[in-house]
């Protein structure tokens, strides 16, 4: 019983642990910019962990991508709303 | 002398000078000890000279044994050659086999720790109550047949005499005064000083009632060794026992589990009748007496022993019997190590089972729809077991291990069954039906063997367990769970959530449970294993994480049924750290809100929440809480001077001591929030509890916490902005500035 790697969820603290410097030396807003993104990998972490990749990072960073693409086409979708004819 | 034919429910088996004891409760109504004749075997695997050798060693031992050669199945390594030890006086059999082991530790032991009932049980296929015929002559057991198996849905009900007896008041707070003693309809308060006459009224009850079962609260911590002692002291004899002879003592003792520390107390049986106490017996609150007695038919264990020990022993002892029955060699020491894997094997087959990430916020509409006992069905279905081998892959494609179904699968499939047959059975049970109460218990006790049953498969120490088997049911579990995904969304359901086993899934109009029915053929038809709805919700509500509202957490939501019924997972009123006060106002708030008959009618009922928050407040505030709802309970996970920052149950377990109590890791210690230091006052301290110095400021933290879990996301819903975290989309929290 019990896991000999670590799950998602440790290995997403240890990346994120991992760039405590980097966050560090940002500005403020920037820094809040940092959170969001690394909140919004979180969401995935059942598929990263599914995933099994051998270097979690580069699946956190397309988890980011993935919810920064959701939000484009969201404002997208708002965008087409709000133009002339609604195209 | 001629051979009478006797039948009657098994009572209890244990070793006696003459073989074993065997205690039978008549269908005449009579309570009657036998003995019977019985060999338990040790089975010695090695070079046929070294088992030469044991075999001449045992004879000029002058023990009581008969040796013989006997071909044996070791799961791991196939047929063996055996030398076969069979003790044949019962009682000796743990003072040989220890001399065994020293003269040759060489060899290797099969069968060598298993109890004498669980052999008895396995030789003759019967258990604990179990309906039988004996065929007796001068009060020995010539023969034994059993007249019901421990999968009968409906055993006949058995007459016992149950005596309760319980102290006034938690001996462990303060001393009690009276006992209070209940037998049939009748009940007495015998006040425990003079202690003389306590114990001959005792003495007078115990020869004019001959109860089955003694029944107490705090008796194995507290009442027995209380009585037992007072009885050494004034040199007289409780018949506690059915037959003369020391009770069986055994002391508290702390071990070391699942990455927890846990404590067992110290424990006090009887002999030809049983002792249960209720506050020592595990999961008593869940499903009482009946449950305990499931627990002993279906694992075959001594109902004294069932009630004491976990579901995982009860797992083991179950397999135990099926590999006594079916000629499979049980390893005294398992000596299999996890074979060696790749890198990338590792990263593949080291994962759990699924857990998402839900879509925060309140949901409409929502079915929750579970696999049934998905682990053990896996296990059963697709014959996973850890003498069987799996190909590569075999989870992804859902396949199932060719050949004769394994250990595992053997043991779980009838207790599997039988579960299911309980849920259906309960499913079309009248609600008024007495039945009820004892299918529920006997459901949930098989609900808790087969939860076990998986953690058992992984375990190194479990004799048949093998962690390569423990990861495939994962693996098939994760296939099975993303089918059961892609079956809904390619219906065009909407995945809020998925956790492990279990979906909750929503579509527009579909309201009822029948327009579930198709998906859940769809995803049997995918996977092969029953799937179930749970419920579909008027609402439920998804928590966010409390440190970051934009992290969702898996296992913390609430909701409410369509027949008004809640469903709590993960929030305050389920933790068992919980003050009863906090606990009793998250409920309240959630029946309230839960008398909206709809999501769309919650606005209506949030004015009477809030003014019911606004009362728990006041009464808070205004010392109208009785101290014992304010209580904490929490457990002690390490000595207490392994402590570098006492937390508050170290600080109340410290205070305990200093008042010369005996505090062992693992025990769950009870306490009161105060003001200033040390910040607790640990509830069983001597002495009466002073309620002014009691910390309302902090109780009205945790109030706060308690009530906001439940009414912000509802707030959020009638007041708007709740349904657009549906989307999956985060909020955004802050303005971003135009940088320069």
């Amino acid at each position: 019983m019990g896991r000999t790697l670590s799950s998602a969820t440790q290995l997403f603290l240890q990346e994120e642990a991992a760039f405590a410097r980097f966050r560090r030396a940002l500005r403020r807003a920037d820094q809040l910019a940092l959170d969001d993104l690394f909140a919004s990998a979180r969401q995935h972490l059942a598929a990263a962990q599914y995933a099994a990749h051998a270097l979690p990072f580069e699946v956190f960073l397309l988890a980011m991508l993935l919810e920064e693409h959701k939000q484009v086409l969201r404002l997208r979708r708002q965008l087409d709303e709000l133009l002339p004819g609604g195209r | 002398m001629s051979t009478d034919s006797i039948s009657g429910w098994l009572l209890d088996v244990y070793p006696g000078e003459d073989g074993l004891t065997v205690w039978l409760l008549g269908s005449d109504g009579r309570r009657q000890r036998f003995v019977q004749d019985f060999a338990a075997a040790v089975y010695a695997a090695g070079p046929a000279a070294r088992l030469r050798d044991l075999g001449r060693w045992l004879q000029a031992q002058d023990a009581p044994v008969r040796l013989g050669r006997a071909c044996r199945r070791d799961v791991f390594r196939g047929p063996l050659s055996v030398l076969a030890v069979e003790v044949l006086q019962p009682a000796c059999l743990d003072g040989i086999f220890r001399r065994m082991v020293l003269a040759f530790p060489d060899l290797t032991y099969y069968d060598a720790d298993i109890s004498l009932p669980l052999r008895y049980a396995a030789a003759w296929d019967v258990f604990p109550l179990a309906r039988c015929r004996l065929e007796v002559r001068d009060g020995r057991i010539l023969d034994l047949a059993p007249l019901e198996a421990p999968w009968d849905l409906e055993p006949e009900p058995v007459p016992l005499r149950v005596l309760s007896l319980e102290p006034d008041c938690d001996p462990a707070h303060r001393p009690p005064r009276t006992l209070r003693v209940a037998f049939g309809r009748r009940c007495w308060s015998l006040p425990l000083e003079p202690v003389r006459p306590l114990l001959a009224g005792l003495r007078a009850l115990l020869g004019r009632c001959d109860p089955d079962l003694i029944l107490t609260a705090w008796g194995d911590t507290w009442l027995l060794p209380f009585l037992l002692q007072a009885c050494r002291e004034n040199g007289l004899r409780l018949p506690l026992n059915r037959e003369t002879g020391p009770v069986v003592e055994r002391r508290a003792h702390t071990y070391f589990s699942y990455g927890q520390i846990v404590s067992r107390e110290a424990q006090v049986q009887l002999r030809g009748r049983w002792h249960l106490d209720r506050h020592n017996a595990l999961l008593w609150d869940d499903y009482g007496l009946e449950g305990v007695l499931e627990m002993a038919r279906v694992t075959r264990q001594p109902v004294q022993d069932a009630a004491r020990l976990s579901p995982g022993t009860g797992i083991s002892a179950m397999q135990f019997v099926t590999a006594l029955q079916n000629g499979i060699l049980i390893p005294w020491h398992k000596g299999q190590a996890e074979a060696p894997k790749t890198a990338a094997g590792l990263l593949r087959a080291d994962m759990g089972g699924m857990v998402y990430q839900p879509t925060v916020g309140l949901h409409r509409d929502v079915a929750g729809i579970d696999f049934v006992s998905m682990y053990p069905g896996i296990m059963v279905h697709f014959n996973i077991s850890p003498e069987v081998p799996q190909a590569d892959g075999a989870g992804a494609h859902l396949r199932r291990a060719p050949g004769e179904p394994g250990i595992v699968p053997r043991t779980l499939a009838p207790l599997l069954h039988k579960r299911l047959q309980l849920k259906a059975a309960l499913l079309t049970l009248p609600l008024h039906d007495c039945r009820r109460a004892a299918f529920q218990a006997r459901a949930s006790a098989a609900k808790w063997l087969l939860v076990t049953c998986f953690g058992y498969l992984g375990y190194k120490n479990a004799r048949f367990g093998r962690i390569e088997a423990h990861e495939a049911v994962t693996a098939y579990g994760r296939e099975a769970l993303l089918r059961a995904k892609e079956a809904a969304e390619d219906l065009g359901y909407e995945v809020l959530h998925m956790y492990v086993d279990g979906l909750w899934v929503r579509r527009a109009g579909c309201q009822t449970p029948a327009d579930f029915a198709a998906l859940l053929a769809e995803i049997t038809g995918r996977t092969g294993l029953p799937i179930a709805l749970d419920g579909v919700y008027r609402w439920v509500v998804f928590l966010a994480s409390r440190r970051d509202s934009r992290v969702p957490v898996a296992n913390r939501y609430f909701g409410v049924f369509q027949d008004g019924s809640l469903k709590v997972r993960g929030i305050e009123a389920r933790r068992r750290d919980t003050p009863a006060f906090i606990v009793e106002t998250q409920l309240g708030l959630l029946e309230i809100l839960a008398r909206a008959p709809s999501a769309g009618q919650l606005e209506e009922r949030l004015p009477e929440a809030e003014a019911f928050a606004g009362s728990q407040r006041r009464a808070l505030r205004s010392g109208c809480v009785l101290p014992e709802k304010l209580l904490l309970a929490q457990k002690l996970s390490r000595e207490l001077q392994a402590y570098a920052s006492p937390s508050p149950a170290a600080r109340a377990a410290r205070q305990l001591q200093e008042a010369g109590k005996t505090v062992r890791p693992g025990q769950r210690v009870r306490f009161v929030f105060t003001r200033g230091r040390p910040g607790v006052r640990a509830w069983d301290l001597p002495g009466p509890l002073d309620a002014r110095c009691l910390d309302l400021v902090r109780y009205g933290g945790l109030l706060e916490r308690a009530v906001e879990t439940v009414l912000a996301p509802i707030r959020l819903e009638v007041h708007g902005g709740g349904e657009g975290q549906t989307l999956g989309l985060l909020p955004l929290t802050y303005v971003l500035p135009v940088s320069g």
